[in-house]
């Protein structure tokens, strides 16, 4: 069904991961091990996570996006979400899932840039 | 009898017949009157409900010539579905136990259209105090009806485009509600503040209540949505023109505001907005930037 | 229109959720209903299907048209022969999980739907039937 696979590429120092538009639990799965893989083996400084293709976006997604988050946070990295659909967002916050304290950006582009700019930023606890 | 006895003693002494003159001419000047309000349905019904008298006023608005609706039962003045649910016995009852009743409804009209009907019917009793019938009052109110209606109908309109979200500045949107936030409105914004957000790459968004007169649980439960949605997306929403009132409502009701940024004016909402942008605001006033000179 | 529903999706593998979500967005956008209602329809149909994996094992879909006199909706029955719900008010409250789900499944699709209802036998299985109505005209 989901022949589009999870994109990871690295763009200097961050990693740019896109979703494809309705992923299995499987691929959705696959996000968190594959995120983790990359930040260790690449140093990345954070991640940009594009859900722009995504039209659907459930309880067990948004777990899997929450806790990659946190975990990418405990290797030192920021993780930035962008490209939510507005019915996603009235969705998830209608279901009470509000993503914890994952950053989000309007766009790739700031999400590139409050990666950036976080870097001189100390980290917060 | 009662009735007899009384215009015996009415008739018996000279000062009470210029007295019974009086009355008749009283009586006839009623008759006059009744028969010359052409805007009331002026209806007598016997005891059970059946029509005894019907004045010109009642064919205006019925449609029925007095001739052949003496002695009919006024149930047929009713929809069928009002006569099914016991609406006419109904009324009877009610002004034979508390003297009089009084409603509003559809009615029928000979011709089998409707008219929006206010009708009072009160029980008629006799010295004794027997029921001796039903004295009822139709008024045609079809036209203000109508008029409710429409204004009814446009007052919504004018709510549901009356929160527009403007684009008040280079990535800043505005959106000033007026009135009673309800759910399904609270809804609709939430939908096209969200989708303006995406549309014009605004990273924040005013939402101003100074217009709105109260805020309950609700609302503020769809404002803390709205608020939390707009950051999913990547922007940041600032609630503005939060007078003490509503702060003091936001604060008992114990909604969780605490990630929402709020100010008490427009304008400081969008002194916020500004600096989230990391633009700056020069007072024309000349307080400004000292380094400007 | 009916008749372009399908009549059954069985749920055997995790795959089958994407099936679901699928014929749940094409059933919803023919009839019409806003993007923002279509994205509830599909996430509250695949939070069941999911908790169908967890409880149950295996179940199946049902999507059906509504025609009231004055509305159009949309009906999604969703059934399995798994162990049942011992506290279907229990199971309602938020954030309440027996299965290592997050919790959401059940009060979140209700918040999402205009209608929800819960038929469960300990042992037999449950029935959950949901439903919205599209708005305006």
């Amino acid at each position: 069904m989901s022949e589009e696979r999870l994109s990871i590429i690295k763009v200097r120092d961050i990693l740019m991961v896109t979703m494809p538009a309705d992923p299995d639990d499987a691929t959705v799965s696959a996000l968190q091990e594959r995120v983790l893989l990359a930040m260790e083996r690449s140093t990345a400084r954070g991640v940009v996570l594009d859900v722009s293709a995504v039209d659907s976006l459930d309880s067990f997604f948004a777990r899997m996006i929450a806790e990659t988050t946190r975990m990418v946070g405990l290797m030192g990295g920021r993780t930035v979400l962008t490209g939510i659909r507005p019915s996603v967002a009235i969705t998830l916050t209608q279901l009470g899932l509000t993503l914890g304290k994952t950053r989000t950006a309007l766009s790739v582009d700031r999400a590139f840039e409050i990666l950036r700019d976080g870097s001189q930023q100390v980290q917060k606890p | 009898m009662t009735k007899s006895t009384e215009a015996n003693t009415l008739e018996r002494p000279s000062a009470a017949n210029q007295a019974g003159a009086v009355l008749q001419t009283t009586a006839e000047h009623f008759r006059m009157l009744v028969d010359n309000m052409k805007d009331y349905a002026i209806i007598i019904l016997d005891t059970s409900g059946r029509v005894a008298s019907w004045n010109p006023g009642s064919e205006t608005i019925l449609g029925y010539r007095s001739s052949e609706i003496i002695g009919q039962h006024f149930s047929r003045f009713f929809p069928s579905e009002e006569v099914q649910r016991g609406k006419p016995e109904m009324e009877l009852k009610v002004a034979t136990a508390e003297g009089r009743s009084e409603d509003e409804g559809w009615r029928m009209k000979k011709d089998g259209s409707r008219f929006w009907s206010n009708q009072v019917i009160t029980a008629l009793r006799d010295q004794g105090g027997t029921l001796c019938g039903f004295g009822k009052v139709m008024r045609d109110l079809t036209e203000r009806k109508r008029a409710e209606e429409k204004a009814t109908l446009q007052a919504r309109e004018i709510i549901e485009i009356s929160t527009p979200v403007i684009q008040i500045w280079d990535g800043i949107l505005m959106a000033p509600l007026v009135g009673t936030l309800d759910s399904e409105r609270t809804q609709q914004l939430m939908e096209r503040l969200l989708e303006r957000i995406v549309e014009t790459d605004s990273a924040v968004a005013l939402l101003d209540v100074t217009g709105v007169p109260t805020i309950d649980t609700r609302t503020a439960q769809h404002l803390a949505e709205t608020t939390t949605a707009v950051r999913l997306l990547g922007a940041q929403a600032v609630l503005t023109g939060v007078r003490p009132a509503i702060a003091q409502t936001l604060a008992h009701l114990g909604v969780d505001l605490g990630n929402i940024t709020t100010r008490s004016t427009l304008a400081a909402g969008l002194r916020v907005a500004l600096n989230l942008l990391n633009l700056q605001m020069v007072s024309g006033n000349g307080s400004g930037r000292k380094d400007a000179q | 229109m009916n008749d372009s529903l399908p009549e059954e999706i069985a749920l055997r593998t995790e795959t089958d959720i994407i099936v679901v979500r699928k014929s749940v967005r094409e059933a919803a956008t023919r009839l019409g209903f806003g993007i923002t209602d279509v994205t509830r329809i599909i996430t509250a149909a695949s939070e069941l299907a999911r908790n169908v994996f967890l409880y149950a094992g295996s179940g199946v879909v049902r999507c059906r048209v509504l025609n009231g006199s004055d509305r159009v909706g949309l009906e999604l029955i969703v059934e399995d022969h798994g162990p049942g719900i011992v506290d279907i008010d229990q199971a309602m409250q938020p954030g309440y999980t027996s299965g290592g789900g997050l919790g959401f499944g059940l009060p979140g699709a209700k918040r999402l739907m205009d209608e929800m209802e819960i038929e469960s036998v300990v042992g037999k299985g449950t029935k959950i039937t949901i439903k919205k109505w599209r708005k305006g005209t």
